[in-house]
């Protein structure tokens, strides 16, 4: 019996690594609230295939609207999605090689050019 | 312990009560203003007014360095000095017959009809409701006819790749910038930085047409130009004493 649930307690945990693995670019904050088991994007699968549009409606609302609501702002992205490198204590820019934007977007072969305006790391508080 | 209250105590405990009511209602309210949902109208328009008989040449630089803090220009390092951004400028005027000089701050005028606007090709110059203009960089073409066309040669084109931008001011090689009037800080109801740079009341931020304002109170009772008024753009920023 205690065999059997060192087997399975061992494949669990595994598991749970895997789990992680897979998610390893998510980015510090995301990743953080992923494991806590909150939900931040309702549907993972629409931000992924709809963040786009998303975004360009949001930035006309913004810019020529002048409504700065949290949702689907850039910002925000940037802030969850950073990894931070654990040496220096600095975050990675988000469009750099193997980063949450840039490993997705050259996965599937499409450029992207948010960055070259936008700052790709959090603002320098939250460092 | 059993002491009864005297009016003084009272008196004390009324007011700390008040002051933490006020306080707590002062920041809810700006909670609450922070996250407006509502689209500009053009029921406001948002101007400045300088004096310039009150701004020192310190405070105009004072405001420069502000403005560069607060927006993140002024450390390309690739540019020649032609080409580095200048969101304000300090600009001395003399009068001819009397030799009087006054120093002035030249920024984007926010004209009510703004030429840069006209000529876009792209529609990335734009002016918002409230009177703001803005460069949309997402559609932004650097093709520069905007700074042709700007009387006040208000505006600056980016030579050179950026990074670690500030994060409400996003700015990019290949792209025209300006004076926002500080958007990002009048949407949530706060004042322009080189505005709040200023010590004394030479530089006045505020709505033009709220008959309350302090900006519309003073530019009643003032005399008070509009640079190159010939023009009749309808300048949102204001100078009295030039």
């Amino acid at each position: 019996m205690n065999r059997f649930l060192v087997v399975f307690l061992s494949l669990f945990v595994s598991s749970v690594f895997a789990y992680i693995d897979e998610y390893v670019n998510l980015g510090e904050q995301a990743s953080s609230i992923k494991l806590s088991g909150k939900v931040f994007h309702k549907n993972p699968s629409i931000i992924r295939k709809m963040h786009p549009e998303f975004l360009r409606h949001k930035r006309d609302k913004t810019l020529r609207q002048g409504i700065r609501t949290n949702e689907y702002s850039l910002k925000g992205c940037v802030s969850c999605h950073a990894n931070k490198n654990k040496i220096n204590n600095q975050y990675y820019s988000v469009d750099k090689k193997g980063q949450f934007c840039s490993d997705c977007h050259k996965k599937v072969g499409v450029s992207f050019d948010c960055f070259s305006c936008h700052r790709t790391v959090p603002r320098e508080d939250l460092l | 312990m059993n002491k009864t209250l005297n009016r003084r105590d009272f008196i004390k405990i009324m007011n700390a009560t008040t002051g933490v009511a006020i306080v707590a209602s002062g920041i809810t309210l700006t909670t609450f203003a922070s996250v407006s949902e509502i689209p500009v109208t053009n029921k406001k328009r948002w101007g400045l007014l300088i004096n310039t008989n009150k701004l020192t040449e310190t405070d105009i630089d004072g405001m420069i360095n502000a403005c560069k803090q607060e927006q993140g220009w002024g450390t390309e390092i690739h540019s020649t000095a032609s080409q580095k951004p200048a969101w304000i400028k300090k600009l001395k005027v003399k009068d001819k017959a009397t030799n009087k000089v006054s120093s002035l701050a030249l920024m984007c005028q926010h004209c009510e009809e703004p030429p840069c606007v006209d000529v876009c090709p792209t529609n990335a110059s734009m002016k918002r409701e409230d009177g703001i203009v803005l460069v949309d960089k997402h559609l932004c073409i650097g093709c520069r006819y905007c700074m042709m066309a700007c009387p006040y040669d208000a505006r600056s084109f980016v030579h050179e790749t950026l990074n670690n931008q500030k994060e409400h001011m996003p700015r990019g090689k290949g792209t025209v910038e300006a004076c926002t009037m500080c958007v990002h800080k009048v949407d949530k109801d706060e004042t322009p930085a080189c505005v709040e740079s200023v010590n004394s009341e030479a530089v006045i931020f505020g709505n033009l047409y709220d008959e309350s304002s302090q900006i519309n109170r003073t530019l009643r009772v003032i005399q008070s130009s509009q640079i190159r008024a010939d023009l009749n753009l309808n300048t949102g920023v204001r100078y009295s004493g030039i």
